[in-house]
């Protein structure tokens, strides 16, 4: 990796990047893996300088109002949950609400028996049982009876609803996989474009002491000999001069023309070009001064060019 | 512990065991798992060593205890995005908040405003180590250059960009990141040889 590439990644994990720097080293990033890798690492290595920091306990009720703003934040959170969490929240709550019911049914048949116990009990000394209050003590049990059955009925019918919700959720789980799916297939088809594509990510720099602030990124596809760029912190070009690129193809005994760069008050430029000619994979760049519109064949001053 | 009113969410599960004992990776993902007991032990095991640093980069107490506040905030929200097979817990923690306390200082002006050669001088992390991981980074430091090892001080606990330190410093843009690249470089393998 070149110097200029672990300069942008040091800086950038120490936070030190301007917004402008930062956005070219994000765009080379996108399509250069090895840049990624190292941005990540230093990111890492400089977040490891935190375990060095004085610790200073904050305010007594920072906590609290932390929990505040949470809270004052939390409702579009909680709706945020996915389809899987929500089947196994169902899933749960189902198996505790079989559970409860259970439990709340057996109380309630053992309280009702131990009344009607009691009142039996109660009764049994003044009275010698006959047929006639026999007949009298049935209708507690029927009433128990119905008691039972009607929660019975309530119960199964919540079962019902529980089963139906479980299905409906099961459904948009499948619905759910069958998306993420298709979205892991088009990323693996977009993975192979991209490899198919050769793409070359570039960096000019230049020794020239007006133009040591200025940088020029490229990210170059050598399948259609056409590329991106992006140049900023450029000199005024003086008048009657224009900035023209140039790409080097080692086959080439000249360089090939890439185009007159645009290149705006505040020195900055963002353009797409081609190669005026065919061109091999292996290629250079550089950027000269020329005669305004551009010349066929180089003549000027390289100021900025690739290490 | 504060009492259950105080709970962030409605919908916290319960933790059977005591979170005392877990890891802050392993509090981490709970908090993934909206666990509020989690993030309290979570809290007190990180906020003084955040609340420190961002006290140092932000110098102010009340913009520190705002940012500690929205970075607390993002660590309920976004810890599934924690990967433990990538970093340390506190280590994703300290990445957040330095993002939060950097894009504070742009928001104020902070970021490119003119500092003088003697408040850098002062910057610096303190020699004796608390932890045997502290103990380790402290040693990795210590094997880069002295002044690469300023710049790197200077930017982790200030915040800077490379033009004001440059600046501050009395040394060209080109010479600071230089000395940065290198000091990263060097205490990046440094890390590696001692096991981070």
């Amino acid at each position: 990796m070149d110097p200029r590439s672990e300069e942008l990644a040091a800086l950038n994990a120490l936070g030190m990047l301007e917004s402008d720097e930062k956005r070219v080293l994000d765009g080379s990033s996108l399509v250069d893996r090895e840049l990624r890798d190292l941005n990540a690492e230093l990111e890492l290595v400089a977040a490891e300088l935190g375990r060095l920091v004085v610790p200073v306990e904050p305010p007594a009720d920072m906590k609290r109002r932390i929990r505040a703003k949470i809270r004052s934040r939390g409702g579009s959170k909680l709706r945020s949950i996915s389809p899987l969490a929500l089947i196994a929240g169902v899933g749960w709550a189902a198996a505790v609400a079989l559970a409860l019911a259970s439990i709340w049914l057996w109380r309630e048949r053992a309280s009702l028996n131990q009344q009607f116990n009691s009142l039996r009990e109660a009764i049994a000394p003044v009275t010698q049982p006959t047929a006639e209050k026999e007949e009298k003590e049935k209708p507690p049990a029927r009433n128990l009876e119905e008691e039972l059955k009607k929660l019975r009925g309530d119960f199964e019918s919540q079962k019902t609803a529980l089963n139906t919700e479980i299905e409906a959720l099961r459904k948009r789980e499948a619905d759910a996989n069958a998306k993420v799916a298709q979205l892991v297939q088009e990323a693996q088809a977009q993975k192979e474009r991209d490899a198919a594509m050769k793409l070359h990510v570039a960096t000019l720099q230049s020794e020239i002491w007006e133009y040591r602030r200025s940088v020029m990124t490229i990210v170059w596809d050598a399948s259609k000999d056409q590329g991106a760029l992006m140049l900023d912190k450029m000199p005024r070009v003086e008048s009657g001069r224009d900035y023209q690129l140039w790409i080097i193809d080692p086959q080439k005994p000249d360089p090939v023309s890439g185009g007159v760069l645009a290149v705006d008050d505040k020195g900055t430029a963002k353009t797409t070009f081609k190669s005026t000619e065919d061109v091999g994979d292996a290629v250079k760049f550089i950027v000269s001064v020329e005669k305004k519109g551009g010349v066929p064949k180089k003549e000027g001053e390289v100021v900025l060019k690739e290490p | 512990m504060e009492s259950a009113s105080h709970s962030c969410v409605s919908t916290t599960p319960k933790t059977p065991m005591a979170q005392t004992e877990l890891s802050e990776e392993e509090l981490l993902q709970r908090v993934a798992r909206k666990d509020s007991r989690a993030f309290d032990h979570l809290y007190e095991a990180l906020a003084p060593r955040l609340f420190g640093m961002m006290r140092q980069m932000l110098n102010d107490d009340r913009v520190a205890e705002e940012v500690l506040t929205e970075g607390f905030v993002h660590v309920w929200e976004q810890a599934s995005s924690y990967d433990e097979s990538r970093c340390k817990a506190f280590v994703w923690a300290v990445t957040v908040f330095r993002q939060k306390a950097i894009e504070r200082m742009r928001a104020l002006g902070r970021r490119n405003r003119r500092v003088d050669a003697q408040s850098l001088e002062q910057v610096t992390f303190p020699a004796d180590a608390a932890s045997p991981d502290s103990e380790t980074v402290s040693a990795a430091l210590a094997t880069v250059p002295k002044e690469d090892r300023r710049l790197i001080e200077c930017a982790f606990l200030k915040g800077l960009t490379h033009h004001v330190m440059s600046e501050a410093l009395g040394q060209t843009p080109e010479a600071t990141k230089a000395g940065v690249r290198r000091g990263m470089m060097h205490l990046r393998d440094s890390l590696k040889k001692g096991g981070l």
